[in-house]
């Protein structure tokens, strides 16, 4: 059984009364383990979906409007608040993109380690500050006796965003939910800190979902992919196999779209015109205005998810046309 | 590629004063963002800067429009100095240093339409006799960069961050200027934004023969544009040469450990060795300021600062061991 | 809250413009017979001890309200708003002209006012003027602010690579944006203004004591408050319900240009 397996998740925002659908069902699961990688260009749901994950629409203009998060065999969206409180943090962890504004500048990095621990597990706080240290040292920050005394402002941003990662390991969480957590970050800081995701991962066991713009960081470091556009899941694949064999448009222009270290191209092979907003009208499939393959039923129906191979779904009428 | 350069940098130095250290303490920090660069740029050459954050790459391309001020050095224009020059005296140079800037939400004065943001820098330079010709010029940019004229009547808050990139690149095309400085031009953009961005800077680029300063942190994007690439490390240049030099044989510890922290589509990246993040531009290390993350550093390292050693064909590392890396390498 | 204030304040508005045409008595008119008569027909409000009509009297309050308002508005926001922008702008020029202003600001707005309303004449406009002084300061410090925080801005910088000189930057690129902050300023002045002068006249520093305001007429009522306390409570009254709607009409106005509540879609 998976470990986290949404379901036809929808959701919307409340403006001025009315509700605007934002994510169009999105389903998709994340194994024990593993690690999913969702990527999608700005406005495409990605952070949204995370969000209603973790819980943290509450309260905002944000609503789901439908479907189901399971986790643990549990549904995360029926759950008691206080169950769900229980699972939040503990069981499953979010880091952030922004190490800074995610840290409280006003607390050592320790106290803000130890309080996370102390809201899950009934030990001493002497007991917490040890598991702090333990913490700083396991994402290899160096003389963490030392720095579990520092203030957040005292850190670079590399090391910040390793003291958040601590935090969410906290209390050895089954299921980290990853957000951007390296676009902040300078290359060959994020280099190290996707490293040690992977470390950590092979060392505890934990799944991950990292959420993305860059495909590169995605390839890197996933198993398993989704591509979103507008809203909705258009691609899922193992991540070698989709990046062998891309089978929707969007996923490819995204592809060819990207100037990479590694070679010279004369010219890039954009995408035409814009990303669609969240919210905004769109018949058919949300992406034949920008399409090269489009044809007439594409502006009339929306296709569902086509099997390109057993594990390779993509939701276009003539996924893998061009294929050479 | 011998005639004399358009741009002619020596030993720029752009250094800020810091606040002191605590409230009521003494003694004044200066933060050296800027600390000795020197680069041309020919007629029609794209050279790029890259660097990780606070290496000091945006810091020169606002030096050298002067929107922060010299400590030190000078830049060439045509063989005519700029940096010494009054604000006033230097107005009228400003047609021909433009700047694309970064944020195109931020770049645009959201209370001017696209027609009089365009219209703004005709007025100054004198460059229409009136409105109607200033609208056809505007019109004749606005197409230039792949947007419809009839937008020129709207509001910056009704483009897309795309669309509002193209308005700040024809605010500078319009002046037809000589030395375009772009910095992170396309970082704030969607990938495939980026990309129609990125192939409207190179085809205006080749074009009109203007030349470049591409500012970026993004190595792929660097690739993509540049004829030169100068890589920055805490205000110094540590390497510059051409593009194949740096991408294809790079000397320099730092530029190979950039190179190697980009994450690859193509399977294969080496984990990065942890060696620690990049030091604090407030308080550089001494001697090589690299030497601290550098797994050939020497007691000469920690206590000279290196001189840019020459490579052959315009390729110049700053390193202590370059020759011992450049035989390792080979 | 803000519709009921601004129905208010058109009110006022209205008494002030209209004031010559529907006022029943002249407000300077003395009646000794009639002194001190309770409110009723055909003196609505009542009249004071020279057999002055009040309300007649309360609706050219009206029009002094409103004028010194505006006027002190008009003279702080000009004042205070050139200050605040010229010295973020020159900032050689500001470490000198802010430090004047923050030697200003150390006072209680009614203390500076008294000293400099005890050095001048009593008078319509050294009232406004001084009014204008005391919330020309808060300005000041205001659009000093704004005006920092906007130098800082990309397209400010744009502007300059483009050539555009001080004034244009200032005027063209600068001021525009701080059109929205300067006309929610201006709401919260026009309320203190109003409390500001009351309180002057009251303690006999503000207008000259025959003109008709709300601050004059309660100052005289204090002496017969128990025995006509309509004196008091149609003056007080007047002058906190117009305080009070400008404050609702500022806050309804700050609410609106609030960046946080516009980009609540475009945030997600």
């Amino acid at each position: 059984m998976a470990l986290l397996e949404v379901k036809d998740l929808a959701i919307a925002v409340a403006v001025g009364g009315q509700l605007v659908p934002v994510v169009h069902g999105v389903s998709f699961t994340v194994e024990a383990g593993k690690t999913l990688g969702i990527v999608g260009e700005s406005g495409c749901g990605k952070s949204l979906t995370s969000l209603a994950i973790m819980g943290l629409l509450e309260g905002s203009q944000v609503r789901i409007t439908s479907g189901s998060i399971l986790f643990d065999g549990q549904d995360m969206l029926t759950l008691p608040a206080e169950r769900r409180r229980a699972i939040m943090g503990a069981d499953m962890a979010m880091i952030f993109q922004e190490p800074m504004t995610s840290l409280n500048p006003v607390y050592r990095v320790g106290e803000q380690i130890a309080e996370s621990i102390l809201q899950h597990r009934k030990v001493s706080k002497a007991q917490a500050r040890e598991r702090a240290i333990e913490l700083l040292r396991l994402v290899r920050i160096p003389d963490p006796e030392g720095r579990v005394d520092s203030f957040p402002h005292q850190l670079s941003g590399g090391m910040r965003q390793r003291v958040m990662i601590a935090m969410a390991l906290a209390c050895d969480p089954k299921l980290l939910i990853a957000d951007e957590p390296t676009t902040a970050l300078d290359v060959t800081v994020q280099a190290r800190i996707l490293d040690l995701l992977k470390e950590l991962q092979d060392e505890t066991g934990m799944a991950i979902m990292l959420i993305s713009h860059d495909l590169g960081v995605i390839a890197e470091t996933c198993d398993d992919v989704a591509v979103m556009y507008w809203g909705k899941i258009i691609e899922t694949a193992p991540a070698d196999e989709l990046f062998s064999t891309m089978a929707h448009p969007y996923t490819r222009g995204l592809m060819a779209s990207i100037p990479v270290s590694d070679r010279e191209v004369e010219r890039l092979e954009a995408i035409p015109s814009r990303v669609p907003m969240l919210g905004e009208k769109l018949d058919g499939c949300a992406f034949h205005p920008r399409c090269g393959r489009a044809r007439p039923i594409c502006s009339d129906i929306d296709p569902v998810a086509i099997a390109v191979s057993p594990s390779h779904f993509a939701r276009c009428h003539f996924p893998g046309e061009d294929q050479a | 590629m011998s005639a004399a350069p358009l741009l002619q940098v020596e030993d720029l130095k752009t250094h800020f004063a810091l606040g002191t250290a605590r409230p009521f303490g003494s003694g004044r920090r200066v933060l050296k963002a800027v600390d000795g660069v020197s680069f041309s740029i020919r007629a029609g050459e794209v050279l790029s800067l890259v660097g990780e954050s606070g290496c000091g790459k945006s810091t020169v391309g606002r030096t050298l429009t002067r929107l922060e001020t010299a400590s030190g050095g000078t830049a060439r224009l045509d063989g005519r100095e700029i940096l010494s020059l009054s604000q006033s005296a230097f107005r009228p140079l400003r047609r021909e240093i433009q700047m694309i800037f970064q944020d195109p939400f931020a770049s645009l004065n959201p209370r001017l339409t696209i027609e009089q943001t365009l219209a703004e820098p005709l007025r100054i330079h004198g460059l229409a006799k009136n409105r109607t010709e200033a609208r056809a010029l505007i019109a004749e940019t606005l197409q230039l960069v792949g947007l419809d004229p009839q937008v020129m009547e709207r509001f910056p808050h009704e483009f897309s961050g795309g669309q509002r990139q193209r308005i700040g690149i024809a605010r500078v095309m319009i002046l037809k200027p000589r030395l375009v400085i772009a910095d992170e031009a396309v970082s704030a953009l969607d990938v495939s934004i980026q990309a129609q961005v990125l192939n409207l800077i190179k085809d205006l680029q080749r074009d009109s023969g203007v030349s470049m300063l591409f500012i970026s942190h993004d190595l792929g994007v660097v690739r993509h544009v540049s004829d030169r690439v100068a890589v920055m490390y805490l205000g110094r240049i540590v390497e510059i040469g051409s593009r194949a030099d740096i991408f294809e044989r790079p000397s320099h510890p730092y530029t190979r450990l950039l190179l190697s922290s980009i994450p690859r589509i193509v399977p294969g990246r080496k984990r990065v060795e942890d060696l620690g993040e990049p030091a604090n531009a407030a308080s550089p290390p001494s001697g090589c300021a690299f030497h601290p993350r550098c797994k050939f550093a020497t007691d000469i390292c920690r206590s000279a600062q290196p001189l840019a050693q020459p490579l052959g064909n315009e390729h110049f590392s700053a390193c202590h061991h370059i020759a011992e890396l450049q035989k390792d390498h080979a | 809250m803000a519709t009921i204030g601004l129905i208010w304040l058109c009110l006022v508005l209205f008494a002030a413009v209209a004031a010559p045409l529907i006022v029943p008595f002249d407000p300077l008119d003395i009646d000794p017979v009639n002194r001190l008569a309770e409110p009723g027909w055909p003196h609505l409000f009542g009249t004071d001890h020279y057999g002055r009509d009040t309300f007649s009297r309360s609706l050219y309050g009206a029009r002094m309200t409103m004028f010194i308002g505006v006027g002190s508005v008009v003279f702080a926001l000009a004042t205070g708003g050139l200050i605040g922008m010229l010295s973020a702008y020159f900032i050689r020029l500001g470490n000198f002209l802010m430090r004047g202003i923050d030697v200003l600001m150390a006072f209680p707005a009614l203390l500076l006012a008294l000293v400099l309303m005890t050095l001048l004449e009593r008078s319509v406009t050294n009232t406004i003027i001084v009014i204008g002084i005391v919330y020309a300061t808060t300005t000041a410090r205001i659009l000093f602010g704004m005006t920092l925080k906007l130098k800082r801005e990309v397209f400010i910088d744009a502007a300059i690579c483009s050539g555009a000189g001080h004034s244009s930057i200032l005027f063209r690129h600068i001021l525009p944006n701080l059109i929205s902050p300067l006309l929610v300023q201006a709401s919260f002045i026009f309320a203190f203004a109003q409390l500001q002068a009351a309180a002057l006249d009251f303690l006999g520093l503000g207008l000259p004591p025959e003109v008709p305001s709300w601050g004059n007429m309660l100052s005289e009522s204090r002496i017969y408050v128990t025995r006509a306390p309509w004196l008091l409570i149609f003056p007080g009254l007047l002058i906190i319900l117009s305080v009070f709607s400008m404050n609702m009409v500022g806050d309804a106005m700050r609410d609106s240009m609030d960046p946080r509540f516009k980009d609540d879609i475009a945030g997600v």
